[in-house]
């Protein structure tokens, strides 16, 4: 069963990026959304007036602002059908550089964001036989980064928990993964924006966020689509 | 100072982790042996300074490093929403996060030596299975953590992975008790699923490790060897 367009989204780190883009796209097919942030309370607020959607902030590294979160949610706008995980954080760092803080945080914000959100939303969505979950992570978890060990093992660790998921809530829910290449977010550093680096990319630029909006709806919809990771990254990685 | 090559491996008390030392061992490996039970070489490596321990006991004994294995994991399987918030992070913490910590702690020593890590993952790390997020999560994400490590340290240090697929060891024993068949059973049930028609012997998984370790293996980075008997023909 796959969702019906009236029904809600919930999509962390929405505030700005893919999150928003993805949002601004859910809304746009019918969806009432609930729009997540952590710190940029102004553009969050700004996101879900855009959408006749609400804004929230919650921690995604905090399994019990989790909860609260989803709750309030289903509360407020009714059944999340559809549940975006996409909130991280990226940050260049040398092997010997990283501090356990700087490990730790990287973790339990890509990887437990999603897990965090996967365990609130689960129970709700199996009871209702109906639910869609999409991880966000990289196309680095596929092919590698240096002095981006924290993040990379965080996001290919999301790939596994996606494919994990995806058997084990199996029927009523399906759980996909997207793995963006570059794309042109607050996250990508100036380096991976200019043509050095565009040159090595077969379709010669970086990405747009509406192009991984795109990808991330077609998989929340999909409805013969599970446990499948989806790389739109311009060529990047072609195995 | 020792001359024999130096090679760290742990998890060693396990049914793999004594293949590895035997197997090892008997490629001329000097070998230090490490559990989370005890001994001269025992770390609970969820914890960074344990792991940064660790290193510097075997650097202490025998002065240099030359071959990390990081093989130690922790595993518990329960539905993903009613997964003890402890136990899930425990998982990941022992088995990804330790092993970062001690490849973050061994890189200068493994620098010197022009040395090679090898991590244990695991076919359920590429092929998920059910209620065992925390380690499918963990396993994967060691080969994400094996192509970016590989990447960063060339040219001086080769990092790779191996994945292998069910193997004889007693933890299936442990399986069979929780699926409450016998332990013929459960080896049947596994075997069926496989192309080879059987499990592992933790002494070819072993081989594997061996093989990633030794000079024959000297072109390979950031590579993951699948040896699960068929299950996966890609990933």
């Amino acid at each position: 069963m796959t969702a019906t367009r009236d029904s809600v989204a919930l999509v962390t780190g929405a505030s700005g990026g893919i999150g928003r883009a993805t949002a601004e796209r859910l809304a746009g097919a019918g969806y009432r959304l609930a729009i997540n942030y952590l710190t940029n309370r102004a553009a969050g607020e700004s996101v879900a007036t855009a959408l006749g959607g609400r804004a929230y902030c919650a921690d995604v590294s905090d399994p019990a602002a989790v909860e609260e979160l989803v709750a309030r949610v289903e509360t407020e706008l009714g059944p999340i059908a559809i549940a975006v995980s996409n909130a991280g954080v990226y940050q260049r760092v040398a092997l010997e550089d990283v501090t356990d803080e700087h490990w730790r945080r990287t973790l339990r914000i890509n990887l437990g964001g999603a897990f965090h959100l996967t365990r609130a939303v689960a129970p709700g969505m199996r009871r209702r036989r109906q639910g869609s979950i999409v991880f966000v992570a990289s196309e680095l978890a596929l092919v590698g980064s240096d002095r981006a060990s924290p993040y990379v093992a965080a996001k290919a660790a999301l790939i596994g928990l996606g494919r994990s998921l995806a058997r084990e809530l199996a029927p009523e829910i399906r759980v996909n993964v997207v793995a963006p290449g570059p794309v042109d977010t607050p996250l990508l550093p100036d380096s991976e924006r200019g043509p050095a680096y565009t040159a090595a990319i077969p379709l010669r630029r970086i990405g747009r966020p509406e192009e991984i909006a795109s990808a991330i709806v077609h998989m929340a919809e999909a409805p013969w689509t599970t446990g499948a990771v989806y790389s739109p990254n311009g060529g990047v990685v072609i195995q | 100072m020792n001359s024999a090559r130096v090679a760290l491996v742990t998890g060693s008390a396990g049914g793999l982790g004594r293949a590895l030392v035997a197997g090892l061992g008997a490629a001329n490996w000097e070998i230090a042996a490490a559990t989370h039970r005890g001994g001269a070489f025992a770390a609970d490596l969820a914890d960074p300074e344990q792991a940064r321990s660790l290193i510097a006991r075997v650097i202490e004994r025998y002065g240099r490093l030359d071959l990390l294995v990081a093989n130690h994991a922790a595993m518990t399987m329960a539905p993903v929403d009613r997964y003890p918030l402890d136990d899930w992070w425990r998982v990941v913490d022992t088995n990804l996060s330790g092993s970062f910590y001690l490849a973050r702690a061994a890189v200068s020593h493994l620098r010197t030596t022009r040395g090679a890590i090898v991590f244990v993952s695991s076919e359920w790390g590429i092929t998920g299975w059910p209620e065992a997020s925390a380690y499918a999560a963990s396993k994967a994400g060691l080969v994400g953590l094996t192509r970016a490590l590989a990447r960063e340290l060339a040219p001086a240090i080769r990092v790779n992975a191996i994945a292998p697929g069910i193997i004889d060891t007693p933890q299936l024993q442990v399986d069979a008790g929780a699926a409450g068949i016998s332990l013929g059973e459960m080896k049947s049930r596994y075997a069926d699923a496989i192309p080879l028609r059987r499990i592992a012997t933790p002494r070819e998984i072993a081989a594997t490790v061996a093989f990633l370790a030794s000079d024959d293996a000297a072109f390979y980075t950031g590579q993951v060897l699948h040896p699960n008997g068929g299950t996966t023909t890609a990933s």
